[in-house]
């Protein structure tokens, strides 16, 4: 642009100077994402996600493993240090429901058992559900002999 | 080009670039500040672990747990929990304890390759079956309100079927019961190769691929484009909107992966063509579910523009447990429990929880 002394000038210089503050935020813009992408490593995560269209925090958004790669989606050849962990995961509550038929005993060997209607109170304008007494264990019975399980 | 229209156009360009630059700033700024993405916003303590399950129990504003009768949460295991407890002010479960309950909160957690071998006996059976005993213990009530959301809802019903004297009111939330009603999410893994899953070999579903069968559901607004495009509009919300969003999203997007063994088992014993629990009856392990023992207080909630479970395939509850109380809600299958206009279900669900037995079903 040509730059003379009337006022087209000044309306010129006034458009190049917003152009060249413009410029200086983009700038500002660019350094705070490099400065984030520098200081905080989850950003780039979270900028990826972004760029997918996704604002997820914490982890990358969920992607079908690259071709090539199927092991991620197949059952591993051999799964019993799976079993035997799951089977640990049993037993841990089976342990837990051994602990709870014991308070159960304790309690009751106390002559009252775990409910403690008393310290409850209502909730805001409601009224008390019934309590019953101690939950019985079920009322399902057992499955028919014979009957194959339905496995896949 | 004149002189004027050349300015015109420069003024034009320099608009865009600020308006576009404005965006990434706001996009840095959400990026960068911290929210509630993916924990709860109620303050609650971890009152039992086993597995990946964390059982949370609610703190009033004082750091102690609430005394009033207790109620139990129990979400879908294929998706986090959080969507119960999202946003101070706009959380379902802390609705129910600002109105006096003691709200306890089921985190299945996210499933790891162990855990392939999980299945329906293992999480009605044993974690959901522990988790309400151990709420009874703490609180002292043998029979507790149970309320559970989508897949949570299917457990918390075989649940209550095999213990129905544990619970003393069930809230239902989207919960499928005719597998044979076409449309949602089981239709959708049908079709996409769900019937492939194996009971005895089970894998570890990623994440990915669970997540692609929801993005099936709406595949035009789940396309990367969409995505994109939907993002880069809504970056004129201010930033606090934005946060709010970016909770939402975080739900939405970080799908947990699913244990094969229980998806085979539920595909095979309530999907399409099975249709089991319209049966009545259902084998849990080695054990056979009447749910006609089901005969405490039921409410069943289902949203009109449900995708992932249609609500006539909800609110088909009445053909197998005849009293329980059907409610539809305009809204989608996230927006009536956690969107703007939820308040309505939270209170409904405060309302009912609050009847005593009898009172308003002639039980």
């Amino acid at each position: 642009m040509t730059l003379t002394a009337d006022g087209k000038t000044a309306k010129d210089s006034t458009l190049v100077e917003r152009w060249l503050e413009d410029q200086r935020d983009w700038q500002r813009t660019a350094m705070a994402y490099l400065d984030s992408m520098v200081k905080n490593e989850d950003f780039l995560v979270h900028l990826g996600n972004a760029m997918r269209g996704s604002l997820l925090a914490g982890k990358p958004y969920p992607a079908a493993a690259p071709a090539g790669q199927p092991a991620a989606q197949e059952a591993p050849a051999d799964d019993r240090l799976d079993q035997v962990l799951f089977a640990l995961h049993q037993i841990q509550g089976q342990l837990t429901d051994l602990r709870l038929v014991l308070d159960d005993v304790r309690s009751s060997g106390k002559g009252s058992p775990s409910v403690r209607p008393a310290t409850r109170r209502k909730a805001k304008a409601t009224k008390r559900t019934k309590r019953t007494k101690r939950p019985a264990p079920t009322v399902a019975r057992k499955a028919r002999p014979g009957k194959p399980r339905s496995r896949g | 080009m004149s002189g004027d229209e050349e300015e015109r156009e420069l003024e034009a360009l320099l608009e865009l670039s600020r308006r576009g630059r404005a965006k990434l700033d706001r996009l840095h700024e959400v990026l960068t500040s911290p929210g509630h993405y993916g924990t709860g916003a109620t303050p609650s303590a971890v009152v039992y672990r086993e597995n990946k399950l964390r059982l949370l129990r609610l703190l009033d504003e004082q750091g102690k747990p609430r005394t009033g009768p207790p109620v139990l949460f129990v979400p879908a295991p294929v998706s986090r929990y959080f969507i119960v407890d999202l946003l101070p002010g706009r959380s379902f479960a802390g609705h129910v304890a600002a109105a006096g309950f003691d709200v306890f909160v089921i985190d299945f957690g996210t499933p790891t390759s162990e855990d392939r071998f999980a299945d329906l006996a293992y999480y009605v059976d044993g974690l959901v079956r522990r988790s309400v005993r151990i709420v009874s213990e703490l609180t002292g009530v043998p029979a507790i309100n149970v309320v559970g959301y989508c897949l949570g809802g299917t457990l918390s019903l075989l649940y209550a079927a095999l213990y129905p004297d544990t619970v003393a009111r069930l809230v239902l939330l989207t919960t499928m019961v005719d597998g044979d009603v076409q449309g949602g999410i089981g239709w959708v893994a049908h079709r996409m190769g769900l019937a492939g899953e194996s009971y005895d070999t089970p894998r570890l579903v990623p994440a990915a691929e669970v997540k692609s069968w929801f993005e099936m559901l709406a595949p035009g607004s789940n396309s990367l484009i969409g995505r994109v495009s939907d993002l880069w509009e809504r970056l004129d919300d201010p930033a606090a909107r934005l946060r709010d969003v970016r909770t939402m999203a975080t739900w939405v997007d970080d799908v947990v992966p699913a244990p094969g063994r229980l998806l085979a088992e539920m595909y095979q014993k309530f999907g399409p063509g099975r249709n089991g629990l319209m049966t009545g009856i259902v084998q849990i392990g080695d054990r056979m579910v009447e749910l006609a023992a089901v005969r405490m207080p039921v409410l069943s909630v289902s949203a009109e523009k449900d995708l992932i479970a249609p609500p006539e395939g909800v609110d088909a509850i009445t053909k197998i447990v005849p009293h329980a109380e059907v409610l539809r809600l305009p809204g989608g299958h996230v927006g009536i429990v956690a969107g703007r206009a939820a308040a309505g279900l939270w209170q409904r669900t405060v309302d009912f929880l609050a009847t005593s037995r009898g009172e308003a079903h002639g039980t």
